[in-house]
């Protein structure tokens, strides 16, 4: 693993991320990973939380089109957070916070499964399942804990 | 004109503003006139907006004060947390007034309580504006000072957690104080953002089979994250204040913050998305404020996100 962070870390772009003063390099990406995270997490909550019930009279069905805002968001942000863990791979390569970030991104992710079947169904207008409110809370809380432990790994390094 | 000058500015709105809003706000009881409160209402979010500026640019004045002979600095001590009590009362009866402009737009008609509660919360304002406009008019004014030197905690309202010493060392105190108001501030940050795209991809002409009635529901969720934004940022802000006063990426995210949440309004006041039925297509002049919000509110991040590049900030 150790070689493999290390030859990451020394491939041209990584090393302009890290080593660049330029405003285009590290800032910017950190900028557009943010902008990611707005879009992801931000439509991950509004999805969350007409799944739990809440802002009633909004149709469910109009929902759709926020699972395309996610994954625009998520593409941005598998590119950046890819930029900007090779630029620091040999650090953030040994940080367990990292690591649990990608855990609950893998679950959030695997969560918006069941609530996209239900919201691309024709039922979706209808009463929502007890289940898939469970599922919209723990998706809550899962978006919620990928930015606490993205927002650590600065500090547990 | 310099961030001094400023202060010395704006610091008219919260203490002149709060009670011209409020004797509107009375006269709209008299009259029992819709129209009047609401314009009171619209008034006081205002003057909420104008007022964290103005909280701001004193740690300038502070600054440029600070090593003249003839300042008391316990009397600037004092005048700070008086005004950030203030601050907090008039930041609170601005989501109040907000909140009573959004209700008013339900269609089971304005709801009774929210109207009286800013008037409660208004008077209160009022009176903290005054207390700490006076304790800062004192700092430079010598003709108006009482007899002698102001005493230690002479006209201090605030309790002591409300000291900005008080709450910079705690930060320094508990390490992990700074990194979890960071995780907050992005936890709020895209709610906020959340309910931005909802609401005006809406305008813009996506999720068309919802009524804008239906999507207007959601705005105080984006509010709630506004609000969260505002009390982590004012603790970052209070915190290490001379890393953000001079930094010029702070000075545009302010503007930017500024310009959407009095752009936020639009949403509410104006009948030309109200109107906005399922399936259909909005003006383009409701989509052009669609797009400056969204464009508003990325500007914010960026320039948040720039705070330790373009300036000094950690």
């Amino acid at each position: 693993m150790e070689s493999f962070f290390e030859w990451l870390q020394s491939l041209s772009v990584p090393t302009w991320v890290s080593e660049s003063d330029s405003i285009w390099g590290f800032p910017t990406i950190l900028f557009l990973h943010s902008v990611g995270m707005g879009l992801s997490a931000g439509a991950a909550f509004i999805i969350g939380l007409r799944l739990l019930g809440i802002g009633h009279p909004l149709p469910v069905s109009s929902l759709r089109v926020l699972f395309k805002i996610f994954w625009g968001g998520f593409v941005l942000n598998f590119i950046t957070g890819s930029l900007l863990f090779a630029a620091h791979a040999t650090t953030t390569g040994y940080v367990p916070m990292y690591y649990a970030k990608l855990a609950l991104i893998l679950v959030g992710v695997i969560l918006l499964f069941p609530m996209r079947r239900f919201v691309d169904s024709d039922a979706s207008d209808g009463v929502i399942p007890a289940r898939l409110k469970a599922v919209a809370l723990v998706s809550l809380g899962v978006w919620i804990g990928v930015i606490t432990t993205g927002r650590l790994i600065a500090y547990f390094s | 004109m310099n961030l001094v000058h400023l202060h010395l500015l704006l610091n008219h709105v919260p203490t002149i503003g709060t009670i011209v809003a409020l004797g509107l706000l009375l006269l709209a009881f008299a009259k029992k006139s819709n129209e009047l409160t609401r314009a009171s209402l619209a008034i006081f979010f205002a003057i909420a907006l104008v007022s964290l500026p103005t909280y701001m640019t004193g740690y300038s004045a502070q600054r440029a004060l600070k090593d003249r002979p003839g300042i008391s600095a316990p009397l600037v001590e004092q005048h700070q947390s008086a005004a950030l009590l203030a601050l907090i009362f008039m930041e609170a009866t601005g989501v109040v007034a907000w909140f009573g402009l959004w209700q008013g737009r339900k269609p089971t008609g304005t709801a009774r309580w929210s109207a009286p509660a800013v008037l409660a919360l208004a008077v209160v304002t009022v009176a903290l504006m005054a207390s700490a406009a006076n304790l800062g008019g004192e700092i430079t004014h010598p003709e108006i000072m009482s007899a002698g030197a102001p005493q230690a905690g002479e006209g201090a309202l605030a309790p002591a957690v409300l000291k900005t010493a008080f709450i910079a060392k705690y930060q320094f105190t508990h390490p992990m104080a700074w990194p979890t108001l960071e995780a907050i501030h992005f936890i709020g940050l895209s709610l906020l953002f959340g309910v931005v795209l909802v609401g005006n991809l809406r305008i813009l002409g996506l999720m068309r089979n919802a009524a804008f009635v239906d999507i207007h529901r959601w705005l105080p969720w984006g509010v709630l994250g506004f609000v969260i934004n505002s009390v982590t940022g004012m603790l970052f802000f209070i915190g290490q204040a001379f890393q953000y006063v001079d930094n010029p990426a702070f000075h545009w995210k302010v503007l930017f913050m500024l310009l959407a949440g009095a752009n936020v309004l639009y949403l509410t006041l104006f009948d030309d998305v109200w109107a906005l039925g399922t399936g259909e297509d909005a003006p383009s002049s409701a989509k052009l404020v669609a797009a400056s919000q969204i464009f508003l509110w990325v500007g914010v991040i960026y320039f948040g996100r720039m705070l330790p590049y373009l300036g000094g900030a950690f």
